[in-house]
């Protein structure tokens, strides 16, 4: 007993000091980031001598960091909302609907999962510019409503079969139309799963860098914050005041939402990666 | 619902299912279908006019692309390490982290957080580390290791990408683990205690058995991951040195939007399709056999 218990003081130890070392990274480049450029090419492992905000200063009005954070918030949010509306709906009925028809509609819905984006991402590009989607991050967030489609339905479709018939059927009694039922009584039924879609498709979506590197146009103020601190770090690559500086403003609203999202976000992708 | 009013009920099944059929349609099928045309084409992407040339394309990627072979070689050895390393780290610190432990939520936390950073961004963290923090650890400790040219060597910028890949993501590995190990019924475990096996004897012939769903899941995710891999790339070595680390998502994205030859780029593209295929279907079919044994 003792020494099951002392064992497992060792193990704690050493793990505390693994992940201490896994995170020692993170840690260089937030100090790295209050640094002098001389500071930081004599001496990365120390703390600053003295704290130089002006590299925030710099890199924030440098990057317009409120505009492009206001630009992800645009993208996610525009096509969260549209994945979770028409995909719950769909799903919903895919689920529901026993017919050939339904199950072939289904199959194509889901058969993209197997199609990679690098496979379509050239053409997806020219046919675009045919149809005149505007590549700015409205048209962006609505291209992510296509591509997380395959998997919510997919998602959607197995969660509703779960979900007892007589619950629909009740409605019906009620004499609510399809829609209102839907979003009344069935749609609050699948929070579960919703919740599940919404974190893995911010998580992917808020840090996409692909499909924003070859969509948007180039300008400064339609890029995302990845795709800006890409840019940036590329023209100030040996200025590593500044790239740390850009680094932390980038992953600085991903570590706030992980800290406050904590529970759901290991529960969703566990869930996610389960079902997916 | 659908009983009741059948003419209706059709109707308005179509009316709810059309959005994501016209959404699936125009951003996936369509330039899906597009692929496969334009990778018989000669076209470059500016000019209207894409010149039908057959196989031609497929034949240059077997016969004359050194550079889609050896990102093609880069890729399966960065996968199969992947894959294997991955698994086994996370599996290992999924059962430490398992255990009754005073900080068992803040280490698991620890572990997660490279996984909610952008790729990109992690790229350049790690470039960061290997050029001036390997500098200053070097001459700290005195170690060798921090003085090697970890992005300047072929073979080394291998391994960088690949440390740098696992150290974000393997977070997401351990999680799915401990929720894997955390489904095991206790009385299992316990049966086979009063059957008198060993601690590591029981986690070969218990658990690990018993934890084949989320093996397969794991497996299943670093492969798809492993193989797209592209975004660490690009920030960490940029292919280089002397494109040692193209992969072949890199390759592709170079061929179409830097050399703008992108009928051959779709017919690379179309390729990385067929492949991803048949290695999903081999691996779903493999792993749901093993499953059922069990």
């Amino acid at each position: 007993m003792d020494k099951s218990k002392k064992s497992l003081i060792v193990l704690e130890i050493i793990l505390i000091i693994v992940v201490a070392v896994f995170l020692y990274p993170i840690f260089l480049v937030i100090i790295n980031s209050l640094k002098s450029f001389k500071e930081v090419m004599t001496n990365v492992i120390a703390l600053p001598a003295s704290l130089h905000f002006e590299n925030y200063t710099y890199v924030w009005k440098n990057i317009n960091y409120p505009r492009l954070f206001l630009n992800n918030v645009i993208v996610t949010v525009t096509a969260i909302l549209g994945i979770v509306v028409f995909c719950s709906i769909a799903g919903f009925m895919l689920s529901r609907t026993r017919s050939r028809l339904s199950w072939l509609l289904y199959i194509f819905c889901i058969a993209p999962m197997l199609i990679p984006f690098q496979t379509i991402m050239i053409t997806l590009i020219k046919f675009l510019k045919i149809i005149n989607l505007p590549n700015n991050v409205w048209g962006l967030g609505t291209l992510y409503w296509g591509f997380a489609a395959p998997t919510a339905i997919f998602m959607y479709h197995g969660f509703v079969k779960n979900v007892p018939k007589e619950i629909d059927e009740s409605a019906i009694v009620d004499g609510a139309s399809t829609l209102r039922m839907f979003f009344s009584i069935i749609f609050p039924l699948l929070k579960p799963i919703t919740s599940t879609i919404v974190i893995i498709d911010v998580m992917w979506i808020w840090n996409d860098f692909l499909l924003p590197l070859i969509f948007l146009d180039g300008a400064k103020e339609t890029k995302t914050l990845t795709l800006a601190a890409y840019t940036f770090i590329g023209q100030y690559i040996t200025d590593w005041q500044y790239t740390m500086t850009a680094i932390v403003l980038a992953v600085v609203p991903s570590i706030l939402f992980f800290i406050f999202m904590q529970k759901h976000i290991v529960k969703g992708v566990t869930a996610g990666a389960v079902k997916g | 619902m659908f009983v009741i009013n059948k003419g209706v009920s059709r109707f308005k099944f179509l009316i709810y299912v059309l959005p994501v059929i016209v959404l699936i349609s125009l951003i996936i099928y369509v330039p899906f279908i597009m692929s496969m045309a334009y990778s018989f084409t000669e076209w470059n992407g500016i000019s209207r006019e894409a010149k039908f040339i057959g196989l031609e394309n497929f034949k240059n990627i077997f016969v004359n692309d050194s550079s889609f072979q050896s990102s093609a070689v880069f890729t399966m050895r960065y996968s199969v390490l992947f894959i294997i390393i991955i698994n086994v780290l996370a599996l290992l610190l999924a059962v430490m982290l398992d255990k009754k432990l005073y900080s068992t939520n803040i280490l698991r936390a620890g572990f997660f957080i490279p996984y909610i950073l952008s790729l990109v961004i992690v790229g350049f963290i790690w470039r960061f580390i290997f050029m001036q923090g390997f500098n200053a650890l070097g001459e700290i400790t005195g170690w060798n290791v921090f003085s090697w040219s970890w992005l300047g060597d072929a073979k080394l910028a291998f391994w960088s990408i690949l440390i740098v890949s696992i150290w974000q993501s393997i977070g997401l590995y351990i999680v799915i683990y401990i929720a894997g190990l955390q489904s095991i019924p206790h009385e299992l475990l316990e049966a086979s205690i009063v059957d008198g096996a060993g601690k590591i004897k029981r986690f070969f012939s218990v658990t690990f058995p018993l934890l084949m769903p989320s093996v397969t899941t794991c497996v299943f995710l670093a492969l798809t991951n492993s193989i797209k891999v592209f975004d660490v790339i690009v920030s960490l070595t940029g292919g280089g040195p002397g494109g040692a680390t193209v992969s072949i998502t890199y390759d592709i994205y170079k061929e179409a939007f830097q050399n703008n030859f992108y009928g051959y780029g779709t017919a690379k593209a179309l390729l990385l399709f067929v492949a991803i295929l048949v290695i999903t279907l081999v691996q779903v079919t493999f792993f749901k056999s093993k499953e059922v044994e069990v």
